[in-house]
């Protein structure tokens, strides 16, 4: 019986031959990441010293941190913290990275996706990093094990496969794709479990798209996604890797839990529905339900395809008098590369409003909505509250549905415009 | 060291699969972090006289899925400050359950639950069994065990207390 990609890393960090799901191991992280954020990195950095008397990490090269969330700061204690995190860097020896982008999509950008490497965070949506065949974990507060220890203790987790038939049609994005995988499985399909995506359809699917479906797999139950590098992958992956380990594929004759088959030719956009991330509809059931804010952005979406097409979408057009088109590129160098090729130009000739890298327009902080107000986003989730007011809605769509409901001040079918 | 069983009664079904846990308090009052004030808004709107009936030792019981979404910790703060000691669901959604695993509050994986048990039935969670026992009803039901790194937060009160224990059995 062969092994999974994710039980090959694994093994590897354990220093084993082999393991199976279920296996207990002791892991060695590759890299450990984490974005400050209050709650999280400020009592890890103060837990380790007060409650392990460990003034400095071991190996300060396996750790970066990040700054994305509250940038910029609106409070001296935002900057506060901010300014703390440079300091435990600068004292470690560890990276801090600031104002590049949203932190795990900018790991990728410097090559922490080494293809092969295990990757832990807090944050459950750095398993985006799985696009590159990295296995990268959110793991909560157990971060802090990582902090301590060299290893950290877990249980091999099992993997789903899922098989991607088929071609997206016109005005289906990679974010429809995702979005249909958790309507066609369930969001509980693969508790626990590694989400390991294949099939003939990701040859047609960039790079961003498969960043865009690998940062949303919390959404099936998964505790990460990973796909096995490929010719697409591999020779970015390698060029930016910061290890020198062996890639690793799954075998063919690898265990997996389930095995499912998912066609996307005859896939139309879809609309995720308030208020959980577990809704997934056809989007021209709700076509005409008016909306306020646009929300174009995120680790999951705001890359260069999404930004391009919501583009294509508005150029030449005016985006309606008093709708809020919020456009935020998911890194500086997805914005430089973006202004670059004109993008920008017509998206804020369209009256977008184009802002710097920031995590802020996701989670609440930043064009936050009032009660009754709907938004239309590419954000990563639309649980109540998760833009503003409990008594706002958000209502997830790709890009390019994003731009083309920008036009109207109603959910709309892109496939309009394109 | 052994984990001590839970026994207290059923204080609340959540009925809902792919429950959010936030609601317990509800979206609005998720950023409150006074743990009396939480305690006092939390179940408010499932049921109102829930404060009154609750007792120290109680359990929640919950469906598939349970802590789907965003899972916040201020709702189990809450609930720990009123007594409840430990979640029995069908299942359990992974960021929740390490969350609160990381707190050192007892979560058991029981499929069945829901038919098992009945709002204030008493039931017991035999740790070293792999058992939900429900005294009310005399029946019983097997739970999924615990991984060693769950099972050791949870002896230990947390994932502070764990990491410590870990580095004495590493010393020693």
């Amino acid at each position: 019986m062969g092994s999974t990609i994710a039980e090959k890393i694994l093994a590897r960090t354990a220093g084993v031959a082999s393991v199976a799901a279920g296996d207990e191991i002791r892991a060695k992280p590759d890299f450990v990441i984490a974005y400050d954020f209050p709650g999280y990195t400020n009592v890890i950095f103060k837990q380790m010293e007060e409650d392990f008397g460990i003034e400095k990490v071991a190996e300060p090269e396996r750790f970066a941190l990040f700054i994305d969330h509250m940038v910029p700061a609106v409070s001296p204690e935002e900057e506060d913290l901010h300014r703390n995190t440079r300091d435990w860097g600068a004292k470690n020896g560890v990276p801090v990275y600031e104002r590049l982008g949203i932190g795990h999509h900018v790991a990728s950008e410097l090559g922490y996706s080494t293809p092969g490497a295990f990757v832990v965070h807090f944050d459950g949506h750095v398993s985006q990093m799985g696009t590159f065949g990295t296995l990268a974990m959110g793991i909560r507060r157990h971060l802090l094990e990582a902090f301590v220890n060299e290893r950290i203790q877990m249980q091999v987790p099992a993997t789903v496969r899922v098989n991607l038939h088929g071609e997206a049609g016109r005005g289906v994005m990679a974010r429809d794709i995702f979005h249909h995988i958790v309507r066609e499985l369930g969001p509980a399909a693969c508790r626990f479990q590694v989400l390991e995506i294949g099939g003939e359809a990701l040859e047609h699917l960039s790079i961003d798209g498969r960043q865009t479906i690998n940062c949303l797999a919390m959404f099936t139950g998964a505790v990460t996604a990973i796909m096995n590098p490929d010719a697409v992958t591999l020779p970015v992956a390698l060029e930016r890797a910061r290890l020198d380990i062996e890639p690793v594929r799954s075998d063919a004759d690898a265990r997996y839990s389930a095995v499912h088959d998912i066609d996307i030719d005859a896939l139309e956009p879809v609309v995720v529905v308030p208020p959980s991330p577990r809704n997934t509809q056809n989007l021209k059931d709700y076509v005409g339900t008016e909306v306020q804010v646009g929300y174009l952005g995120s680790c999951a979406s705001g890359r260069l395809e999404d930004l391009e097409i919501a583009a294509r979408v508005l150029s030449g057009q005016r985006i309606k008098p008093g709708f809020q088109l919020h456009v935020v590129p998911t890194s500086q160098a997805i914005m430089e590369e973006a202004s670059r090729r004109g993008y920008l130009t017509d998206l804020i000739a369209a009256g977008a409003y184009v802002t710097s890298s920031s995590c802020d327009y996701c989670f609440g902080r930043a064009g936050v909505m009032t009660a009754g107000q709907r938004a239309v986003s590419t954000g990563t989730l639309n649980v109540r509250g998760r833009m503003g007011s409990p008594d706002s809605e958000i209502y997830i769509v790709n890009a390019a549905a994003v731009a083309a409901s920008a036009i109207t001040g109603e959910i709309t079918d892109p496939r309009h415009y394109l | 060291m052994g984990l001590e069983n839970l026994n207290g009664r059923v204080a609340w079904i959540f009925e809902d699969v792919d429950f959010d846990v936030d609601e317990i308090v509800g979206v609005k009052n998720i950023k409150i972090q006074d743990v009396e004030k939480l305690a006092d808004i939390a179940m408010r709107a499932f049921d109102p006289r829930f404060h009154d009936q609750v007792q120290a030792g109680d359990l929640l019981v919950g469906n598939h899925n349970f802590g789907y979404g965003h899972p916040h910790y201020p709702p189990m703060i809450a609930m720990r400050r009123l007594g409840i000691s430990g979640v029995i669901a069908e299942s359990f959604s992974p960021g929740y359950w390490r969350g609160e695993i990381a707190m050192g509050f007892p979560q058991v994986s029981c499929p069945g639950i829901l038919a098992a048990v009945k709002r204030w039935d008493r039931i017991e969670v035999d740790w070293a069994a792999c058992v939900v026992r429900n005294l009310t009803q005399g029946s019983s039901l097997g739970f999924e065990p615990l991984a060693i790194a769950d099972r050791q937060m949870l002896e230990t009160g947390g994932l502070i207390g764990y990491l410590h224990a870990r580095s004495q059995a590493e010393l020693t």
